[in-house]
């Protein structure tokens, strides 16, 4: 279950590999994420986390920000640089207006470019660890 | 004695000015339209469909399509350039709904077809359709785009039926988002 989730996670689908038109994060969200984040962000309980009303946590936590550009499905996407940093500040402020912190910057293409080229070995220990950060387990 | 016909007369006049006291003709026209409106919104009413109708783009003209691509039972349909499974349109289902017993996943595999009229690039969600065997007819590997399963981002070798109440397969979709194109 694990191994699909993941696979969707990275499974952001894509028949035509080679567009020139233009584009825009409303068509790249549709075409490359909500296969499984589907078009409102909603969870699949156990399957697809919940982009909506949840994401921006992240951005809240030391290493978050980073995670959310070096996640498999986000850093292997087959979007340019410029396109994801937009595609990525697009989803925050779609599906998390609320949550995203006052001092947020955007993500720049530099930044995305560097990130994304940092391989994360343990996908699922670093989530884990982040939501730990995020709300952290009580403590005996 | 009294005239049968006349009583029968005062009986009928008595019940038309009843019914013309109690109705009007603007009721009698709200329940036209209500009958009239509401066989209009019965084709959306009963069938699983994906994540609901409100925000999708209306699916192109297909009128002027011919021979195979625009034939929903052929792999080579316009919308199926990407589709890997059987086409619920051979299966009791349309390229849009899934058959009767059968729920739609959510969770979807995401083309874009070239409307072969038009031009434009059109986002399609090809939803599997779940909660039943294999329906075994009109099997199509298109799959336009798909990459092998170590690019991950990029493989369909994945079935579809999770998030579902039954992970069993039984065919697929192919319908339409709305446009990938734009200007």
């Amino acid at each position: 279950m694990r191994a699909v989730s993941a696979a969707c996670l990275a499974a952001a689908s894509l028949a035509l590999s080679a567009r020139s038109e233009a584009s825009s994060p409303a068509v790249d969200y549709a075409v490359h994420c909500q296969g499984c984040h589907l078009r409102d962000g909603s969870e699949t309980p156990g399957r697809v986390p919940a982009l909506a009303g949840s994401l921006a946590r992240f951005a809240r936590v030391p290493g978050g920000r980073a995670y959310l550009v070096r996640v498999p499905g986000v850093a292997q996407s087959p979007l340019d640089d410029a396109a994801l940093a937009a595609l990525l500040n697009w989803v925050l402020l779609r599906f998390d207006p609320g949550g995203v912190p006052a001092d947020f910057s955007p993500y720049s293409a530099e930044e995305v470019g560097r990130l994304r080229r940092l391989p994360l070995s343990d996908v699922a220990g670093a989530r884990r660890r982040l939501m730990d950060e995020v709300s952290p387990a009580p403590r005996p | 004695m009294e005239n049968p016909e006349g009583r029968i007369d005062r009986w009928l006049e008595r019940r038309a000015r009843l019914l013309a006291r109690r109705t009007s003709r603007r009721s009698f026209l709200t329940r036209l339209a209500a009958v009239v409106l509401g066989s209009a919104a019965f084709p959306l009413l009963p069938v699983a469909r994906a994540g609901g109708t409100a925000a999708r783009a209306p699916a192109p003209d297909e009128a002027g399509l011919k021979g195979e691509a625009a034939d929903p039972t052929s792999c080579q349909y316009w919308r199926h350039c990407a589709i890997d499974g059987l086409l619920c349109s051979c299966c009791g289902g349309t390229q849009n709904a899934c058959p009767p017993g059968t729920e739609m996943s959510r969770v979807t595999w995401i083309g874009t077809c070239r409307h072969p009229a038009d031009g434009k690039d059109y986002i399609i969600s090809y939803n599997d359709c779940c909660g039943k065997s294999f329906c075994g007819r009109c099997q199509c590997n298109r799959n336009e785009g798909e990459k092998p399963v170590y690019v991950t981002p990029k493989n369909n070798d994945i079935v579809w039926c999770f998030g579902t109440k039954s992970t069993a397969y039984n065919c697929s979709t192919a319908i339409v988002l709305g446009i990938a194109t734009e200007g």
